[in-house]
């Protein structure tokens, strides 16, 4: 069984060369007989303290499900001149509101999705199916067995969250929302 | 809701600021905002007269209008009218509640779009760090919560498509039902005894593409052989083959 230091540094090896995020399993996993996941939850946490404190320019973010190494968007701008390219492609407004019915109301169809936002919304579901943040979920059993969709891990890697569950909740949502408008 | 600037490269028009509507909820909710009206006591005439000032205008600078807009304005006459009938109270619902209702419903949705793009806001220059390991190992790893019926039925077309590639169809020979020389005598028999004979409308009237061509094939040979001579009015009309006179050669005919 490997001390605990050197647990964290194995960790951070992990994670430096997995980039997609890598759960406790996995983790628990390659430390071997006799790591108990709280052992590895503790490293995983010494190692990001030791990002957050160290003035690092990376970070260990807890994103879809997992834990990732990651660089810091302070130096966004500097990555950018350095690499050259453009600022990536942002979501559409369309794009964000569709994502936003399937996320809180997932899984759901086609139908329910252009419902709600009073427009059709096949092309942006496609598109958004296409860039991978939503994915088919199966069928719903009512007439013409509609297609479900959710939201995938790519869609919690991309908003930065561990889970379905770090979304805003629907209160705090709905406070957003009141500030916009005079309601009773 | 960006706002677009309209007809700026048009000096005769004056440039217009249009906001850009993701569809009927956001306009109607853009103008209860404008109006600084409460959401749940809507006054439908003056709301539903600008909706349809919004699509005119939107017509005149030529925007497409989604149909989704044409039934909105429909809905909101139809709203309209319904008020201005005598209702008894507690008879019936608010006619406007089921418009509200959707709105309500859009703007939790607008707002937590808002809460989305603001999360990803946070996020600019976040991107994995992943060293060049070596190689992935001869097994591909599944990430099984993303995969779908989508990924699936990928992969069985993918698969298909290689069986087809490996296994490519076999090559079928068909027994010739046809020789040009059985043909020849018949077709020869035939304009002896016509004098006068149609080709096309025989070639066409075959009921085996196989056998018009062979006939076809043969009737080239007679003439080839001076034993036909062919005849046409003009262009694409009738071919009339008539004898010679001349005998078959039957040991010039091959077996073909």
């Amino acid at each position: 069984m490997p001390e605990f230091k050197n647990l964290a540094a194995m960790i951070e090896a992990i994670l430096a060369v997995a980039g997609d995020p890598v759960t406790l399993d996995a983790l628990v996993a390659v430390a071997g007989e006799g790591v108990e996941a709280k052992q590895v939850e503790d490293a995983i946490e010494f190692v990001r303290l030791r990002h957050e404190g160290e003035g690092s320019g990376l970070q260990v973010e807890h994103v879809g499900g997992g834990w990732r190494l990651a660089t810091r968007s302070e130096h966004e701008w500097a990555m950018r001149e350095y690499l050259g390219y453009r600022a990536r492609a942002r979501l559409s407004q369309a794009a964000l509101e569709t994502l936003a019915v399937i996320a809180y109301r997932q899984p759901i169809t086609m139908p329910e999705i252009s419902f709600l936002r009073g427009v059709n919304s096949a092309a942006v579901v496609r598109t958004l199916v296409e860039r991978k943040l939503v994915v088919v979920a199966g069928r719903k059993q009512v007439v013409g067995t509609p297609l479900l969709y959710r939201t995938s891990k790519e869609f919690l890697v991309h908003f930065g969250l561990p889970d379905l569950s770090a979304l805003p909740t629907p209160e705090e949502v709905e406070q957003v929302a009141g500030e916009g408008a005079s309601e009773p | 809701m960006d706002p677009a600037v309209v007809g700026g490269d048009a000096p005769l028009r004056p440039s217009v600021v249009l906001p850009v509507f993701e569809g009927p909820l956001d306009l109607l909710l853009h103008l209860v905002r404008e109006e600084k009206v409460s959401i749940w006591d809507i006054p439908i005439a003056r709301i539903c007269a600008q909706y349809h000032d919004a699509l005119r205008a939107m017509e005149e600078l030529d925007l497409e209008i989604a149909g989704e807009y044409l039934v909105y304005a429909a809905w909101l006459l139809l709203i309209k009218s319904r008020l201005l009938l005598p209702r008894h109270e507690g008879e019936e619902k608010d006619p406007r509640q089921e418009l509200v209702e959707r709105l309500v419903e859009y703007e939790k949705v607008k707002a937590a779009a808002a809460e989305l793009a603001g999360l990803v806001e946070l996020r600019r220059g976040v991107e994995a760090v992943r060293f060049a390991a070596p190689a992935a190992p001869e097994e591909v790893e599944l990430d099984l919560e993303d995969v779908d019926v989508l990924a699936l039925s990928r992969a069985l077309t993918k698969v298909l498509e290689r069986h087809v590639r490996e296994h490519p169809q076999t090559l079928l020979l068909e027994p010739i039902r046809f020789s040009v020389r059985d043909k020849i005598v018949e077709l020869f028999e035939l304009i002896r005894r016509q004098r006068s004979f149609p080709l096309l409308s025989h070639l066409l009237t075959r009921p085996d593409r196989l056998e018009s061509v062979t006939l076809l094939l043969a009737a080239l040979e007679l003439v080839r052989l001076g034993a036909a001579r062919t005849h046409q009015r003009r262009p694409f009309a009738e071919i009339y083959l008539t004898p010679t006179g001349a005998a078959l050669p039957m040991d010039a005919l091959t077996d073909a």
